[in-house]
């Protein structure tokens, strides 16, 4: 046996070197500058009030637990930093399931720590018209509205979405 | 020199002189020359050896399925999908088998290199209940929540020189074959400086009893050499050559690298007119696995291909490749490479290679074409091929075999004469406009034209629902029960006669509620209303959904005189089918370069468009075009209706049949006609919804969740009349409104009442 080399190497493939660089430059559509530090706050700015108002009606759907394995995984690679993995695992999780609004809202908060104004809009919107439209993750949806559109310089649009945020915190509606 | 007779001088003297002087003359050059051509040798082969550039062939894989408890999938839909990735029939101990038994699929998935993470090989045991995943378990026993199967491989971009590579790390072979190739090829390669001195001899002494080159004694070095810098003949300058060079190697890069570049670099066989080289991707090519997951038996029969591939194959020269790959085997026990066990093992073992066919299979080329559009439109072709890129697409291999087949039957089935009949079928997961099947001709292996992309086709009726998604945007002027008259009209063209158009069944239909103009189809009503929203704002509608408008105006494009390809009406009922949110129809997930960092990503762009109310209204008379209307035959081709949406399209003198529908959970397009654009007796409920159906029979289909945006209520009316009605009238059916629009008058059905008080139904959030 010995007669042989029996390599355990570590990988020796640094060598093969590919043309990675320049066409990382020809790819100007994939990739994006970083935000600015103020828009990784942004996410936390959505976050933070959200959670200290949890009076008034919460809902709490079931989850697979799939959605959930992915879900916080991508909440650990946000917060090492890696937000392109993280909405990778949250795009994974969203073709199990395409109207989990909690996954449509995580989406929008690293699209707006990307600086991504109008994808951080439609997966709020989205994550709003699929939701409980009370709660928590109704003001998390327009709190991301209202920022997304002020940073896209759309005052009054901003003002609008300021306003119905204040609709998000209601008493249950009686049911029919 | 020239030879000249001196006088007075002795001719053999001067003879013995000049020859003298020539042999030393010859002495000097070949000493002054060999030095600088060893220098040279040895220069050229360390930089050529250091700059080395492998090209590796860009491989294109399907969607990855990922299995979960509850999710929607069969047995047998898995047992597919398995055998689309590679994995065979068979003992699921062994990795890259699986056994499917009743309820349960066992299976070993070999590891793959996810643009996310590295997945090794895994050991699963799945459960099934009534077309859903009950459980999952590992080779351990613990239950998981998720697993990944590895993508099927659907294609590759090759390289200029058309050599197909997979590049692996040194410490990533398996140790079996890095130390076995050494036992067969050059047990010396420990320890010898590039030559073998005494294998050298040893080939020597056996041409010379031969009287010719008949074994090469090359070590692993000479061979690389040969194989990288050398042409392949067998001259004795070259074999110089290739010692200076190999000696060259050895003194400056070490034996990892060596081993690892000729492992990566060994001619193992052809592809078609590919050239297979290295241990990679002949594992991927002879038994549909990661070098990785190969046994001592795979090992020996690669190891042994060697020394001739061709004279060696598998496939070819079975019993010549059996008789090869045994004495490896026998080499490998003797060198004490494998236990006695072991040997018996893989000596009794079939040759067990892929079946040749089950590869070069050539489907999905109308989805690669697709791929390699968008390809080509994001990068540079050099930058493509031979750059060992990883092209993660949305394919799902499954849906498009699906796909395939019932096109081809469905034509089979309604034509008259055999092969007259040609079509097309886009199928997409409409939250995320990701394409999941995409077949462009009824034959599955031949390509050429494209249908899906490329046929520009009118789209009769097709068109019909975005001119009353324009109207039901205006709630103040329609709702779902507006009367509309359904009468014979003249519409003035310039310079041209009036245009008349005429129903289906050629009558007309008088008064009849929005919703039922629709569903039923009917021309005259529909024209009408398209006449008061206008063309241009149908034309700025198709842009908004990311269709380049058709420049034409003529008012027949309101029953749909535009040619649109099958990809772009998937592209226009995207919307419709995601609640609102366009995105745009997608082929490419993730580029990955051969380090395995991300180059490209073409994540989910939406945007909600403006008119989401309207639209869920549309939603409404698009199922009630399916339960009412020109698509109900649905209802008996698919049993298990899971709230399907749905519009018939058909064109004048029957050339084109369209039908378009969608779920939750997916959106279809199905185009049939011919291809000379003859009248083909085809309609849309007779030959596109058929094939449809039995698409979507296949599909796992969930049942529909749908959300209503805010500003909708529901109300009783009496149908089909714009009036506002009672849970007990006889004709009560309740309609969505917009809040507002909702009809004011009463039906007689609720009696007088001075004051009525508000009959809503209920309120959605």
């Amino acid at each position: 046996m010995s007669k042989f080399l029996a390599f355990s190497v570590p990988a020796c493939l640094g060598r093969f070197v590919l043309l990675a660089a320049p066409l990382a430059l020809a790819v100007g559509c994939a990739t994006q500058a970083p935000a600015p530090v103020d828009d990784r706050i942004a996410a936390e700015q959505v976050r933070a009030p959200a959670a200290a108002e949890t009076r008034g009606l919460q809902v709490f759907a079931l989850r697979n637990p799939a959605v959930t394995e992915l879900s916080e995984a991508a909440v650990q690679a946000e917060q090492a930093g890696d937000l392109g993995r993280a909405v990778t695992l949250l795009e994974r999780a969203l073709r199990i399931e395409p109207r989990d609004p909690e996954l449509l809202q995580q989406i929008a908060e690293i699209r707006l720590g990307q600086g991504q104004w109008d994808q951080a809009e439609s997966h709020a919107r989205r994550s709003f018209d699929v939701g409980p439209r009370v709660g928590e993750l109704c003001q998390r949806n327009w709190r991301t509205i209202a920022l997304a559109r002020e940073r896209q310089g759309e005052s009054e649009a901003a003002r609008s979405a300021r306003d119905r945020l204040q609709a998000c915190q209601v008493e249950p509606p009686p049911r029919l | 020199m020239a030879r000249k007779r001196s006088p007075g001088k002795t001719p053999r003297g001067w003879l013995y002189r000049c020859s003298r002087a020539v042999l030393l003359f010859a002495l000097g050059c070949g000493l002054g020359a060999i030095g600088p051509w060893v220098w040279w040798l040895d220069r050229e082969a360390g930089q050529r050896f250091a700059d080395r550039q492998w090209s590796q062939a860009s491989r294109v894989y399907a969607r990855a399925l990922e299995l979960y408890p509850d999710r929607a999938l069969s047995a047998e839909a898995l047992a597919l999908e398995l055998a689309a990735v590679g994995l065979r029939p068979g003992d699921p101990n062994q990795i890259g088998r699986f056994e499917h038994r009743g309820d349960r699929v066992e299976a070993h998935l070999p590891g793959f290199l996810f643009a996310d993470e590295r997945q090794p090989p895994q050991r699963l045991s799945i459960r099934f209940r009534a077309d859903a995943v009950a459980e999952i378990r590992d080779g351990g026993g613990r239950t998981l929540s998720l697993a990944r199967v590895p993508p099927a491989e659907l294609g590759s971009l090759m390289p200029l020189d058309d050599r197909d590579r997979t590049l692996v790390a040194l410490a990533d072979f398996p140790p079996l074959l890095v130390t076995g190739i050494q036992a067969v090829e050059d047990r010396q390669f420990a320890h010898h400086h590039g030559v073998d001195p005494r294998g050298l001899v040893r080939a020597a002494w056996a041409n010379l009893r031969h009287g010719q080159v008949v074994q090469g004694g090359s070590t692993i070095t000479q061979q690389l050499v040969k194989n990288l810098f050398l042409t392949p003949d067998r001259s004795l300058l070259r074999k110089a050559s290739e010692a200076v060079m190999a000696m060259s190697l050895e003194r400056r890069f070490d034996k990892a690298d060596i081993l690892e570049a000729y492992l990566n670099e060994v001619y193992l066989g052809q592809d078609g007119a590919r050239a297979i080289h290295g241990f990679g991707r002949a594992a991927e090519h002879y038994f549909g696995l990661p070098v990785q997951a190969l046994d001592a038996g795979q090992i020996a029969l690669l190891v042994g291909m060697v020394r001739g591939a061709s004279w060696y194959h598998p496939q070819r020269n079975p019993e010549r490749a059996r008789a090869r790959r045994d004495r490896v085997i026998d080499m490998f026990f003797q060198t004490g490479l494998i236990e006695e066990e072991q040997w018996r093992a893989a000596r009794s073992a079939a040759l067990d290679v892929r079946d040749g066919q089950a590869r070069p299979v050539r489907r999905h080329d109308g989805f690669l074409d697709l791929v390699s559009r968008q390809l080509r439109r994001d990068y540079r072709d050099r930058d493509l091929r031979g750059t060992g890129l990883r092209i993660f697409t949305t394919l799902d291999p499954v849906a498009q075999q699906h796909a395939e087949r019932v096109l081809a039957d469905g034509l089979a089935r309604v034509e008259s004469q055999p092969d007259q009949l040609q079509g097309a079928i886009v199928l997409v997961e409409p939250a995320s406009g990701e394409i999941r099947a995409l077949v462009g001709d009824r034959h599955p292996g031949r390509f050429g034209f494209n249908r899906a992309l490329d046929a520009r086709r009118p789209v009769g009726s097709v068109i019909k629902p975005f001119i009353y998604l324009l109207a039901l945007a205006q709630p103040e002027r329609w709702h779902l029960v507006s009367t509309l008259d359904d009468a014979p009209l003249a519409v003035p063209v310039r310079g041209h006669d009036p245009w008349r158009p005429r129903n289906y069944d050629n009558q007309s239909h008088g008064e009849v509620a929005l919703m039922d103009a629709l569903a039923r189809s009917l021309n005259q009503a529909t024209v009408a209303l398209g006449l008061e929203v206008g063309l241009p704002a149908l034309l700025r509608l198709f842009d908004q959904f990311g269709i380049s408008g058709p420049g034409d105006a003529h008012p027949s494009a309101l029953l749909g005189a535009v040619d649109l390809t099958p990809l772009q009406v998937a592209q226009l009922y995207q919307p419709l089918a995601a609640e609102g949110y366009s995105a745009p129809l997608r082929s490419i997930t993730q580029v990955v370069d051969a380090d395995g960092s991300e180059i490209g990503r073409y994540g989910t762009r939406m945007r909600p468009i403006r008119e989401r109310e309207a639209l869920a209204l549309l939603d409404v008379a698009l199922r009630h075009a399916v339960t009412d209307g020109t698509a109900r035959s649905l209802s008996w081709r698919l049993p298990n209706d899971p709230g399907v949406r749905g519009k018939t399209g058909t064109t004048n003198d029957r050339r084109d049949a369209w039908f378009v529908g969608y779920t939750d959970d997916w959106l279809g397009v199905v185009w049939t006609g011919r291809d000379d654009n003859a009248p083909a007796e085809v309609s849309g409920a007779a030959s596109a919804l058929p094939i449809w159906a039995d698409l979507f029979g296949a599909l796992p289909l969930r049942a529909p969740a749908r959300s209503w945006p805010e500003r909708i209520e529901w109300y009783w009316i009496d149908w089909p009349r714009p009036l506002l009605a009672g849970e007990d009238c006889p004709n009560a059916r309740a309609v969505p409104f917009v809040v507002g629009s909702q009809p004011t008058d009463y039906s007689p059905c609720m009696g007088i009442e001075p004051d009525p008080p508000r009959r809503r139904l209920w309120r959605r959030h």
